[in-house]
């Protein structure tokens, strides 16, 4: 059961502009200092003085418990995009965490995760994957489609290289929809990778993205002979 | 550290009324939330702020159960932390909408 979101102050700490599409900011908390969620919850942060919330997945995992990550598209520009761009390190923000029930269902490690995401929809994978990496070390296989529209839009290249070399129960599958003709994986959507790959139907699914990839990559999933009840997903933009 | 769930500081009232006391008289549950269920993507951020207020129905969709089980800050709360804007919430004193601002 999902732990009971409090009201928490943190401070920025750390801003990376990973791309023109992708920044990762970092903030530590202030009070409390501790903060105890599960991998795939949420921040639900202040972003006006009118009431405004936006809603964030914690990137990192739960055992960084003085803080966390976030990972952000800069590019729809909206208002929680505005908001934490305009913050000086040092500032403070207002959340409610942790939130959300999007998190890994099984306990048994012996029952494979699949971890199927478009553009930021990725941010609560991550923090599962390494979540789950510590909790069962390489006996639970997971594999990670990332779904994005360029190759530079993609970020932690060597982070998920060296990952998956260290890890020989994780694979990982970036798709790029418009990738150049020598990209040497998969080209297109998540969905058409999904579709040429074997699936493994005693896995659970947990899925990620935009409303139409999620209802896509469920009937893709369904059609392959996945139960329904073991796909799970979050849409969140 | 606050607890948004527990909410105990506050009477419990059956609706929205004049408690008449020997000190003062305090108006509670002057708000009334009601869910778009068009909206609602089932991310639950009001049932963990407002539990005594909001549930999930059968097809995961958020649902008001009562309008008293929380405190009027803490059901403006979960209206402010639905993603989609679900929840709009109504003062019944004066009629206006508080959430989401029009």
């Amino acid at each position: 059961m999902p732990n009971t979101p409090q009201v928490m102050t943190a401070k920025l700490s750390d801003r990376e502009v990973l791309n023109p599409k992708f920044t990762q900011f970092r903030f530590e908390l202030v009070k409390p200092n501790k903060i105890v969620f599960q991998a795939g919850q949420y921040v639900s942060m202040s972003v006006d003085p009118a009431g405004h919330r936006r809603s964030y997945s914690i990137l990192s995992s739960p055992d960084n418990d003085h803080g966390f990550e976030l990972f952000i598209d800069v590019e729809p520009h909206g208002m929680g995009v505005q908001f934490l761009e305009n913050l000086q390190f040092g500032d403070t923000v207002s959340v409610l965490a942790p939130m959300g029930q999007f998190v890994v269902k099984s306990t048994d490690p012996q029952v494979p995760l699949v971890f199927v995401a478009s553009g930021s929809g990725v941010v609560p994978f991550k923090s599962m994957l390494y979540d789950q990496l510590q909790k069962h070390g390489e006996t639970r296989r997971m594999s990670l489609y990332w779904g994005l529209r360029h190759e530079a839009d993609m970020c932690w290249t060597d982070d998920l290289k060296e990952l998956v070399a260290r890890h020989p129960n994780v694979t990982f599958h970036p798709v790029i929809s418009r990738a150049m003709p020598e990209w040497p994986l998969c080209h297109g959507r998540v969905t058409d990778c999904l579709t040429v790959h074997d699936v493994d139907v005693t896995a659970e699914y947990y899925v990620c993205g935009n409303q139409q990839m999620i209802l896509d990559t469920i009937s893709v999933l369904v059609a392959r002979g996945v139960p329904e009840s073991s796909i799970l997903y979050e849409k969140f933009y | 550290m606050t607890s948004l769930t527990n909410n105990t500081t506050k009477p419990a009232a059956q609706s929205p009324q004049m408690m008449t006391g020997a000190v003062n008289v305090k108006m509670i549950g002057k708000y009334k939330v009601v869910v778009e269920r068009s909206k609602c993507i089932s991310a639950a951020s009001c049932v963990a702020i407002a539990p005594q207020v909001f549930d999930l129905d059968e097809e995961n969709l958020a649902r008001v159960i009562s309008q008293d089980g929380n405190d009027d800050d803490t059901k403006l709360l979960a209206a402010q932390s639905c993603p989609t804007a679900a929840i709009i919430v109504t003062d019944t004193e004066t009629g206006d909408q508080v959430w989401p601002p029009k």
